[in-house]
């Protein structure tokens, strides 16, 4: 067996999630959703894991060896490029084992593998602590209010609630359903990505509907925080740690994230994979983990067991993006080649992060999180009791499509084609079930007015024309009022949503807020006011956040500002 | 256990190809239409309505584009996520130029879809004559069940699981045949369609990438494979009809020659569309667009095809 690594107490205690002591933890009550469960099953979700993940690779011994040193050498690229000390004992480990593997017999290498993937489901394997998910359903509202506005705090506490944080993040959608369906089957959320915030923000949303928690595979960097890996681990959250490629661990954590699933675990993945970089809304998902879930299905009918999977796409809609900074940087020099896994983002700054928190609560309804109708895993969508409805009305029986001439199976590359279908279903969903906020459509209008103004210039060119453009206050205002009753008209025919403040409030209102909210916020000024003009400071966060209304812009142009709105659908397409 | 019969929606030739493709390979097959025009075999059953096709596990559409979701939607109250569904028709529907697979799993329960696409005629399906073609689809078990369905040694088919390229790649080679007809009632030589069709085959390989599809699939079966047959005189009539349209012949005229053609003009459209909307460069299909519709006189098409300037392959 690989030996582990020593570590410091202080390392340890930075990077291992710490737990509460296992006695006298509250026992799971009948109704309780199955994460109240977990802990007593984790040691034979590893085992089933572990036994899994050595049965894919070791029924044929060419495909154990090529695994085997495939993650040896990929191990070895990374960890010597990691250069500590952690990391200097692995690779002695890794080393030692890549040099032996060609003498090793196949129940060596069997062991091995049994070795390697034990150590490497034990750091992804979660924790569900029913005392921290208590507390934190106490807490959570409180400290959110308070690290946003420690004022408030005794105000909110005399009224007996935390109003303010009701206002600031609203939920929409077919929740009673949810709730229901919650009951009869297998919740697999699949949200869009903006932020590193949206798991949190998703957890308190789930906790005010009374929805029940869900477990999701969150980034390692997630975790670099004591604090918040503690609560993380211990609602649930398991590790995904990028960094390693090697295919015993995307194995391992595929086979982690379809058990919890077969097991009745609700879910939450996010099919995009990344945060969105550009700010629009995903179009092509290839859902990754979510697609796990697909096979969770096949393996439970296989089994006998029909207890249904209902996947639920929700779009989170924020004001404010904390890092749009940072990911429309990242966008734009790469436009292709970003870096999947950015780390020195606004999210791993704490005064970024009170900034962000100080500006949301100001606002009203910053946030916006809309569940769409559940379907099931082949896109149909599902009544309220659960049931799969065909396009005649008739209720469909989902084991239909895993079974063949009536025999269920477990098919990879079946399921694979269900999970392309359905990651085009959900990308179709997320964008009728987009809601727009005020700040982006301000964005918009200012940005369609940056490319009227430059009809000439390609995208950087135009995103370089910092302080150079400046827009009448007075035309912004009456193409804001003129793009939201556009606006409007396309949410009467059921293919978007408006939110709250944009529905309500005064079109010159709106442009003052998203200019201060932007202000407040961000540390590169997006746009001032000078006199009567609007000048147009930094097009890259405009485009960040009017890229969100990419799919509308056309529609929400006049004949005046048509070729600017279509160029930059197109532009948004190639960037 | 026996295999279950194959279905096959459609009693034009097409559809009767299908069925003795099935016989020959030893299947049973199961004819539904409303004009069957023509009377069953031992191996071939004809049905009388929708609900005896249940008992299939692969089912054949071999009916015109435009009416493909309305039997659809009839046959799919009698389905379920147990069968599949494979089209042979050439068409694109919506603004976004989906393909008719979309069409199968928006108005049925069935999502193991797929499209035969290539050179592939009614008659050599019938007589068994040597031919091939490409069936397209997310799912290995459907491409597999239309192989062992109708393939033989005389009947190659290929697969691929790039169902938007090939749905595509079968539309545009429509409309091309269409076009170089009417290059040949021009009096257009040899070479001036064949500068014609690889010009606009590169052109749809443009479109079916931005629509998803592989630029390969373009230069397979499903594409140039299936236009070469067309030039080769397998007595389509798209050529008959762009030939038509050369003459100048009446709308009514021009329809009498087949259906394709009213199925040519509104795909030739919606296609023109699309690339205007997302600016794409399409001069072949656009010129196709107008020339169908008589938007543009016959000669003033030609010289605008051959005025175009000249740049990099």
């Amino acid at each position: 067996m690989l030996a582990r690594p020593m570590r410091s107490i202080v390392h340890r205690l930075l990077s291992r999630p710490l737990r509460l002591p296992a006695m006298f933890g509250p026992k799971p009550q009948p109704g309780d959703p199955q994460i109240f469960r977990f802990n007593s099953e984790r040691e034979e979700i590893i085992t089933e894991v572990v036994r899994r993940t050595e049965e894919h690779f070791a029924a044929d011994p060419k495909r154990l060896l090529y695994a085997l040193n495939e993650a040896g050498h990929a191990e070895i690229r990374r960890l010597a490029g990691q250069g500590d000390a952690e990391a200097d004992l692995a690779l002695g480990s890794w080393r030692r084992l890549v040099k032996r593997l060609g003498k090793m017999s196949h129940e060596e290498r069997s062991d091995s593998l049994r070795s390697i993937s034990r150590v490497m489901v034990e750091d992804i394997a979660g924790n569900f602590d029913p005392r921290v998910y208590n507390l934190s359903a106490r807490l959570i509202p409180g400290v959110l209010t308070a690290v946003m506005n420690p004022m408030g705090l005794p105000t909110q506490l005399l009224a007996g609630g935390f109003s303010q944080l009701d206002a600031l993040i609203s939920a929409e959608g077919p929740i009673d359903k949810l709730r229901r369906l919650a009951q009869i089957g297998t919740l697999v959320l699949v949200p869009t990505h903006s932020s590193n915030l949206d798991s949190v923000a998703l957890g308190y949303v789930l906790l005010r509907a009374n929805l029940p928690p869900v477990v999701y595979g969150a980034g390692r960097n997630l975790f670099s925080n004591p604090l918040i890996s503690f609560f993380m681990h211990n609602l649930g959250a398991y590790r995904v740690d990028r960094r390693v490629s090697a295919a015993v661990y995307k194995e391992a954590l595929k086979t982690y994230s379809c058990l919890m699933v077969e097991r009745g675990y609700h879910s939450l993945f996010f099919p995009g994979g990344t945060r969105s970089r550009s700010g629009t809304i995903e179009r092509r998902l290839k859902l990754g983990l979510a697609g796990t879930a697909v096979e969770a299905f096949s393996r439970n009918q296989t089994n006998g067991l029909h207890r249904p999977v209902f996947f639920v796409p929700a779009t989170l809609n924020y004001a404010l993006v904390l890092e749009a900074e940072t990911l429309i940087e990242d966008h734009l020099k790469g436009a292709g080649q970003a870096r999947y896994i950015i780390d020195d983002d606004e999210f791993s700054r704490i005064d970024r992060i009170y900034a962000f928190m100080t500006k949301l609560v100001t606002l009203r309804s910053a946030l916006v999180v809309r569940f769409g109708d559940a379907m099931d895993p082949f896109c149909n969508p599902v009544d309220d009791e659960g049931r799969s409805i065909a396009p005649s009305g008739q209720p469909v029986d989902p084991g239909s499509y895993v079974r063949r001439r009536g025999v269920p199976s477990v098919d990879p590359a079946r399921d694979a084609g269900y999970t392309r279908e359905l990651g085009d279903a959900i990308a179709r969903v997320y964008q009728r079930e987009t809601v727009i906020i005020w700040t982006q459509l301000v964005a918009h209008v200012l940005y369609r007015y940056l490319v009227w103004s430059t009809p000439e210039l390609d995208l950087f060119s135009r995103q370089r024309r910092r302080g150079e453009v400046a827009m009448p206050r007075e035309q912004l205002v009456r193409e804001v009022a003129d793009a939201r009753d556009r606006l409007l008209q396309a949410e009467a025919e059921g293919r978007v949503h408006v939110g709250p403040v944009l529905r309500s409030q005064s079109p010159e209102r709106i442009v003052s807020e998203a200019l201060s909210a932007w202000r407040d916020y961000h540390t590169k000024v997006v746009a001032t006011e000078v006199g009567d003009d609007v000048l147009i400071e930094d097009p890259n966060l405009l485009l960040f956040y009017q890229n969100r209304l990419l799919p509308w812009a056309e529609e929400l142009a006049t004949e005046e500002t048509l070729a600017a709105a279509r160029s930059i659908v197109n532009q948004g397409g190639k960037a | 256990m026996s295999a279950p019969p194959v279905g096959i929606v459609g009693g034009g030739n097409f559809g009767w190809g299908l069925a003795h493709a099935v016989e020959r390979a030893g299947r049973e097959a199961l004819l539904w239409s409303r004009r069957p025009q023509r009377t069953g075999t031992e191996h071939i059953d004809l049905v009388s309505g929708p609900a005896a096709l249940a008992a299939c596990e692969l089912i054949f559409f071999a009916v015109p584009s435009p009416y493909v979701a309305s039997i659809a939607r009839e046959l799919g109250a009698h389905l379920d996520g147990g069968h599949f569904l494979v089209h042979i028709s050439r068409g694109v529907v919506g603004d976004d130029l989906h393909g008719l697979t979309q069409v199968l799993r928006s108005e049925t329960p069935c999502r193991r879809v797929g499209a035969l696409a290539g050179p592939l005629v009614a008659e050599a399906l019938i007589t068994g004559g040597p031919s091939g073609g490409v069936v397209a689809s997310r799912f290995p078990e459907v491409r597999a069940a239309v192989r062992e369905a109708i393939g033989g040694p005389l009947l190659r088919l290929y697969s691929t699981d790039d169902v938007t390229g090939a749905e595509f790649a079968s539309t545009a080679v429509g409309l091309f045949a269409t076009a170089i007809g009417f290059a040949q009632g021009h009096g257009l030589g040899p070479a001036a369609q064949a500068m014609l069709a690889t010009r606009a085959m590169a052109e749809a390989a443009r479109i079916g990438v931005v629509l998803g599809g592989k630029h390969e699939t373009f230069m397979g079966l499903a594409g140039f494979g299936d236009l070469l047959a067309a030039v080769a005189g397998d007595e389509r009539p798209e050529l008959a009809i762009g030939r038509a349209i050369a003459e100048n012949q009446p709308f009514e005229a021009i329809g009498s020659i087949g259906g394709t053609y009213f199925e040519g003009l509104e795909s030739a459209g919606r296609i023109a569309a699309y690339t205007r909307r997302v600016k794409l460069h399409s001069p072949v299909i656009t010129l196709c667009a107008g020339a169908f519709a008589r938007e543009i006189p016959a000669s003033e098409a030609v010289a605008a095809l051959m005025s175009r300037e000249v740049g990099e392959e």
